[in-house]
């Protein structure tokens, strides 16, 4: 390390991990503002102490002890807000509110989840600017960017344990959405249509048109299946069916994940590919970014888009795209702009496990396959379903307490089909906009598809031993997996 | 690219071999000819009964409480159809019409039979914008009024025979026989003791049939021993929720059945409970 030449990466990379590690502890322990100022204050004798000596190892400490400064003041500020005084009179009471529907509405199958950023309430002339999650019954229908009134008992969201005895803190969970009271069997009311942003608008409604296509050709539930392959639809393949996933362990394809958006992200960049190289690549950033805002923007789809991003700009700028980078680079922009994810969103946390399982873990995984037949790149899926879930296992164990043991069976068995599902449900619904006659066979093709891949996950999960619950284990076992996991991959990286 | 240019014909062949399977699908998907097909579907606490006659014409008695229809009837019928002939809302209470609301958006709808009495609730009128929007016929159900489904398979509305605007909503449920050969199988809604008595006294012994779709998900406010003596049923089917809050069935109506020798099944206990019917017997599938 001494006598490295300074780049942007090494400084950058320990400043992004250091400021993660700052958010991580600063998400469990309260630090008092008086301990991060002396910390700068070290910061400061440290950088003048580096400068003087030229010592490269001092520098790096210092910028480690400035990341994790950063990380814990970033988390200070975002926890400030915990929802207004006003709203905290009324926990427990009936109110009437009027408010805007800020989120796609969840539609669940008896159910409908609506996020509304409040504004005023019946009694009071404060304006107010909370979010409430509501909900209410599945009819009517409700959009994103309708004005409604809602009357309903506010709460604050409780803790609840799950079927393996693991409390769910539902609380933080809402808390990185800025959401801190609910109101549960609420009535809704229509007071106006079309407000909110323009172009969310316009993309939700290129979204339900397309749906709405689908749904016209394809039963379901290969339809709710499939509107969540392609455009990240929230619209729930009900309860039983869910579980059925959850047991073959292919939860994870039912809303768009990063994978799916890997593949859009590629097809986007593809048939772009005749323009010339700057509008093509402009086009294709632009596409994405549409697409992502379009789907819902959970924490994975965040994380695929910043990195296909970054792809386009590395092959535009004539460098080479490194994942690491890539990963490191998304992790620090998703974190500064909200921090609380890392602590309290499963999706943010799955999808970089999943991502660094795919990235490091696989070359560790792939020698024990390779009597595995290379055949339509079965071999692949198979490296990189066995590693994700190796990798995601200790997290899972831990935080959910399920294990699916047919997971890997069940990923090859339909991870192969996806490209396709997902290529023919584009064109199913995309060519309904002219006319179903030209969409109906693609929608035929793609419903076999679906069926195929229902079947699969629904005959593995029918097997008693498909998956284990498992009880409580204590963190500091996950630490030491992960840790043993680090370990491997140091020493692999070391022997090539 | 030259992967696929190398294995073509494989290409060719599995996509013929795809389109075949296409072509026979709907084929072997339809029931066998000449059979009635009646399926009680597993749609929690609410009724939905998907019916399709010999001819393959469909009909849905009511619509359950919500999306959960979608999945049931996507499960009965064929991949390729998206069509029903004919759908009837029993009583105008959530539970006998909210899947509707989405069936009506997904699948191309013949006509509708509404009841005569009305429910102010926005998802109701809902259902009744979205049915004038997209020009379906609705009629409202009139005791003579016959629905032929053709082979010979006839829905008879026996209730109501009077204007029942402003009767609450379960006293004014939509009563009905199902007739094909000497088979049949009487719907009820949500009837009380008190529409029972009406239809009985119209009807008498003709009331007598194979299999009873038991009032108001076993209720006791429905399914008096007098009705239950007249329709005489081998079989009753109870459509309810597991675990529902209105206690649904209730003891009393189960006993009545048992007295009565009735072989009686519950969706909440058995999914989606289907009949099949040559005209001459119920056998269960």
């Amino acid at each position: 390390m001494g006598n490295q030449r300074i780049t942007a990466r090494s400084l950058f990379f320990p400043f992004a991990l250091s400021f993660t590690a700052g958010i991580a502890l600063r998400s469990f322990a309260d630090v008092p503002v008086s301990f991060l100022f002396a910390a700068l204050f070290l910061f400061f004798i440290l950088l003048f102490f580096a400068w003087h000596t030229h010592d490269k190892r001092v520098l790096l400490v210092s910028l480690c002890l400035l990341g994790s400064i950063a990380g814990m003041a970033r988390f200070a500020v975002s926890s400030f807000d915990t929802g207004s005084p006003i709203l905290a009179t009324r926990v427990g009471t009936a109110t009437i509110m009027e408010g805007v529907i800020v989120e796609e509405p969840d539609r669940r199958e008896t159910t409908t989840r609506l996020t509304v950023r409040i504004e005023k309430m019946l009694g009071d002339d404060a304006t107010l600017k909370d979010t409430l999650l509501v909900a209410t019954e599945p009819y009517p229908e409700w959009e994103y960017g309708d004005r409604v009134m809602v009357r309903g008992k506010i709460e604050r969201p409780e803790p609840f344990a799950n079927d393996t005895g693991r409390v769910f803190d539902y609380a933080a969970h809402l808390s990185v959405k800025g959401i801190y009271y609910t109101a549960s069997f609420a009535t809704v009311s229509l007071v106006a249509k079309g407000e909110g942003n323009r172009v969310r608008l316009a993309l939700f409604k290129l979204k339900q048109g397309f749906i709405d296509n689908l749904n016209a050709l394809i039963k379901e539930p290969e339809s709710s299946l499939l509107a969540g392959l392609v455009v990240g639809a929230k619209q729930s393949l009900g309860t039983v069916l869910l579980d059925d996933f959850r047991r073959a362990g292919l939860i994870h394809i039912v809303v768009l994940s990063g994978y799916n958006l890997t593949i859009v992200a590629d097809s986007i960049a593809a048939s772009l590919r005749f323009f010339r190289p700057m509008l093509s690549a402009s086009l294709s950033g632009l596409g994405i970014v549409l697409f992502a805002v379009m789907v819902g923007g959970s924490a994975t789809v965040v994380r695929a888009s910043i990195m296909a991003l970054l792809v386009i700009l590395a092959r535009r700028l004539g460098r080479e795209y490194d994942v690491t980078t890539a990963l490191v680079f998304a992790g620090f922009l998703m974190l500064l702009h909200n921090p609380k994810i890392l602590a309290f969103d499963a999706s943010f946390q799955l999808s970089f496990l999943a991502t660094i399982g795919l990235i490091y873990f696989s070359p560790l995984v792939e020698p024990y396959l390779k009597r595995f037949p290379e055949r339509f790149g079965l071999r692949d899926v198979a490296v990189a379903t066995l590693a994700t879930q190796l990798f995601v296992l200790p997290f899972i164990i831990y935080s959910i307490g399920e294990w699916s043991a047919v997971a890997l069976p069940v990923n090859l068995l339909v991870l192969l089909f996806i490209p396709a599902t997902m290529l023919l449900g584009f064109f199913a619904g995309a060519l309904g906009f002219i006319s179903y006659a030209l969409a109906y066979p693609f929608a035929l093709l793609v419903s076999l598809l679906l069926s195929y891949e229902l079947f699969v996950a629904t005959w593995f999960a029918k097997f008693p031993f498909a998956s284990f619950a498992v009880p409580p284990v204590p963190f500091f076992i996950v630490a030491a997996a992960y840790a043993a996991y680090g370990y491997m991959i140091y020493k692999k990286h070391k022997s090539r | 690219m030259k992967h696929l240019t190398h294995h073509a014909k494989w290409y060719v062949v599995a996509v013929l071999a795809a389109a075949n399977l296409f072509i026979w699908q709907p084929i072997f998907a339809t029931s066998g000819a000449n059979e009635l097909t009646i399926a009680f579907l597993n749609v929690g606490q609410g009724d939905a009964i998907f019916i399709e006659a010999p001819t393959g014409n469909q009909m849905v008695i009511d619509g359950g409480p919500d999306r959960a229809l979608l999945r049931e009837l996507g499960a009965v019928m064929p991949r390729t159809d998206r069509s029903i002939d004919v759908l009837l809302v029993t009583n105008p209470d959530k539970d006998h019409y909210a899947g509707f609301l989405d069936v009506i958006e997904r699948y191309e709808i013949g006509a509708v039979v509404m009841p005569g009495t009305h429910s102010d609730t926005t998802a109701y009128r809902e259902l009744e914008k979205k049915i004038a929007e997209k020009g379906i016929r609705a009629v409202t159900a009139w005791r003579g009024m016959e629905i032929a489904l053709g082979d010979g398979v006839v829905l008879r509305v026996l209730f109501p025979d009077r204007d029942t605007a402003n009767w609450k909503t379960n006293d004014g449920s939509i009563i009905a026989k199902l007739v094909y050969g000497d088979t049949s199988v009487l719907f009820t809604g949500d009837s009380t003791k008190l529409t029972e008595g009406i239809v009985a006294r119209l009807e008498g012994e003709e009331l007598k049939s194979d299999i009873l779709k038991v009032g108001h998900h076993g209720s006791r406010t429905s399914t008096g021993a007098a009705f239950l003596a007249l329709v005489q049923p081998a079989y009753a089917v109870i459509s309810a929720g597991h675990n529902n809050r209105y206690g649904h069935p209730h003891a009393e109506v189960m006993e009545g059945l048992e007295k009565a020798g009735v072989e009686t099944q519950l969706t909440a206990d058995e999914g989606t409970i289907m009949y099949v019917s040559d005209g001459k017997s119920f056998v269960r599938k």
